[in-house]
């Protein structure tokens, strides 16, 4: 009987090493890696092994170099703007489908279309509909008087990551909507009746109730939609490729810029070890502040 | 509810529509299009249908076909060597108490939101050293950072579904946890497992850091060839779109049979819906 319970007490963990012994390789191998290489310089053009040892120079030319700066600016600006619009456009388009009208079940089904499209994919969409000559969406706007630059909304250095924001909030807009549905449904119809009994507007519901009780749903879709939007890379290099100049560049794409294009393995190294830092304060701090309560 | 809440709320829906969908539907109609038409404006809704582009990137010459069967391999090889160990991991999350279950749980998703890119470059040269360059496998393997987590998270959430009396039933009946296992927890749940694996299929087929990075000219996936008519003379915007059509078929295929997972799927299991 003794050897039944220790068998199931160290079960669980023989069951989950595998996965997680094959991620750790996955994992520390990059990052071992990237920390190795960042004191030397390398580039791959020139040979297939590290030249010399260089000290911190790469941590230094990173700033030098690459845009980072800029990069980082418009990585967080893409992830704060991206993740609040379409937090709201998906939480106007769910009261929509909360009405229960006819056709809203459909509607339902056919609105997730765009999330289920490779963002690359999304990107050449919109790069036909924005194309300057013969663009159909930079055609109809023009129509109505909207200002266009005469580069169109991707060639022209104020408008190009903005660009690139809204084709990701067009993708993922729906995902948003159809889960803050599912969490509206959740929500217990007896608290709001009470509510309601008690005199309470519409508005003043929705802050109150609903709002605070999608709270778990809510911190789940902003946490993901916020880093896959800071690790945007597939847009930006279908859309603008970073450009006009480094207008648009993120910091996913100048890692891939420097090295998978320029090939300064050395540099990305010590690039990687920057981003690797910053997502791992972000991703910890909301753990810690807005993710702690939840129970699995 | 009022007639005029009802009209306001349904052309209110009618935009949303319009603004989800039109863009996709205008693609699809492009890839329809003769090339000299691809431009015209104002814009032709209805026109004569030309197969061409099709004919051009998945016939003859059909440079695209090739990857097309590059993305079935590696999104397959990606989803089916994910399994068994998701299959072992949720199975050890959904039914064992044990201390680190939350930082376990928080481990998978921190990885399946990190920047992929962040991998892909040492990758890159760790396949060439050990001859995996451009290979299906070196594909495959490293796309396990991403289909492991979700598939895990997304099996716990089905296999807590499967009542725990069952299983204790086989226990007592004298099956041990992993007969149980295999008896009672697989067939109860393998709707969850086929529709991970769903899940899991489309994820690895929409993915493109990790082609772009380590697939060879021959290996190449199909979203991949899709960015490589940029590079080549000009932009042949029909090529583009027949075989992004191609490209979006599955996973869109795919979400309309989930249907009712999808709220499920892509929230790694955290929303039941």
């Amino acid at each position: 009987m003794r050897n039944r319970y220790t068998w199931n007490r160290r079960l669980p963990y023989l069951l989950l090493a595998p996965s997680v012994i094959v991620l750790l390789a996955l994992i520390l191998y990059p990052l071992a890696f990237a920390l190795c290489n960042s004191f030397w310089f390398w580039n791959l053009q020139m040979g297939p092994a590290p030249l010399y040892y260089s000290g911190l120079d790469n941590y230094r030319l990173v700033f030098q170099v690459t845009p980072f700066w800029v990069a980082l600016k418009n990585t967080l600006l893409l992830g704060f703007l991206g993740t609040f619009a379409q937090f709201w456009f998906g939480m106007g388009i769910a009261l929509l489908l909360h009405t229960h009208l006819r056709g809203t079940g459909l509607m339902r089904a056919l609105l997730i279309m765009p999330t289920t499209l490779a963002p690359v994919v999304a990107g050449f969409l919109f790069r036909y509909l924005l194309e300057p000559k013969g663009g159909l969406l930079l055609w109809a706007l023009e129509g109505i008087g909207f200002p266009v630059p005469p580069q169109g909304f991707l060639g022209n250095a104020n408008t190009a990551l903005l660009s690139i924001g809204a084709v990701d909030t067009w993708q993922w807009t729906p995902f948003f909507a159809i889960v803050l549905y599912a969490g509206l449904l959740s929500i217990n119809e007896e608290v709001k009746e009470a509510a309601q009994v008690d005199g309470a507007s519409a508005w003043r519901m929705f802050w109150s109730i609903t709002l605070p009780l999608l709270r778990p749903i809510a911190a789940f879709l902003v946490m993901i939609r916020f880093m896959q939007l800071f690790n945007s890379f597939d847009l930006v290099f279908v859309l603008t490729s970073g450009g006009p100049g480094t207008a648009s560049r993120t910091l996913s794409f100048n890692l891939y810029r420097e090295g998978l294009v320029n090939y300064n393995i050395g540099l990305t190294a010590a690039m990687t070890w920057l981003v690797v830092i910053i997502v791992s304060v972000i991703i910890n701090l909301y753990l810690f502040f807005i993710y702690r309560k939840r129970e699995w | 509810m009022q007639r005029r809440h009802k009209v306001i709320i349904y052309a209110l829906m009618a935009l949303v529509m319009i603004f989800f969908l039109g863009p996709i539907l205008w693609f699809i109609l492009l890839a329809f299009r003769h090339p000299s038409e691809a431009y015209t404006l104002p814009p032709q809704l209805f026109f004569e249908p030309y197969l061409g582009n099709f004919g051009d990137t998945f016939v003859d010459p059909g440079n695209n076909a090739p990857q097309l069967v590059s993305s079935v391999i590696v999104s397959t090889g990606a989803t089916l060597l994910s399994l068994p160990f998701a299959l072992a991991s949720a199975y050890a999350l959904s039914r064992f108490a044990m201390r680190g279950k939350d930082f376990i749980m928080n481990w998978y998703i921190s990885l399946l939101i990190a920047p992929p890119i962040v991998f892909v470059i040492p990758y890159f040269i760790l396949m060439s050293r050990i001859g995996w360059a451009g290979s299906y496998q070196a594909m495959i393997v490293t796309l396990q950072t991403l289909a492991i987590p979700f598939s895990v998270w997304l099996l716990k959430s089905f296999m807590d579904e499967v009542p725990l009396d069952l299983e204790e039933a086989a226990w007592v009946d004298g099956a041990n946890r992993i007969a149980a296992f295999f008896r009672i927890i697989i067939p109860l749940a393998l709707p969850g497992i086929i529709v991970t694996s769903m899940f899991t299929f489309v994820f690895s087929w929409n993915n493109v850091i990790f082609p772009l990075a380590l697939s060879k000219q021959s290996t190449t996936t199909l979203p991949v060839g899709t960015i490589s008519f940029f590079a080549s003379s000009g932009v042949y915007w029909g090529h583009i779109a027949a075989t992004a059509v191609v490209a979006m078929l599955p996973p869109m295929i795919i979400f309309l049979l989930l249907g009712r997972y999808v709220v499920r799927g892509l929230t790694f299991g955290a929303v039941k819906g």
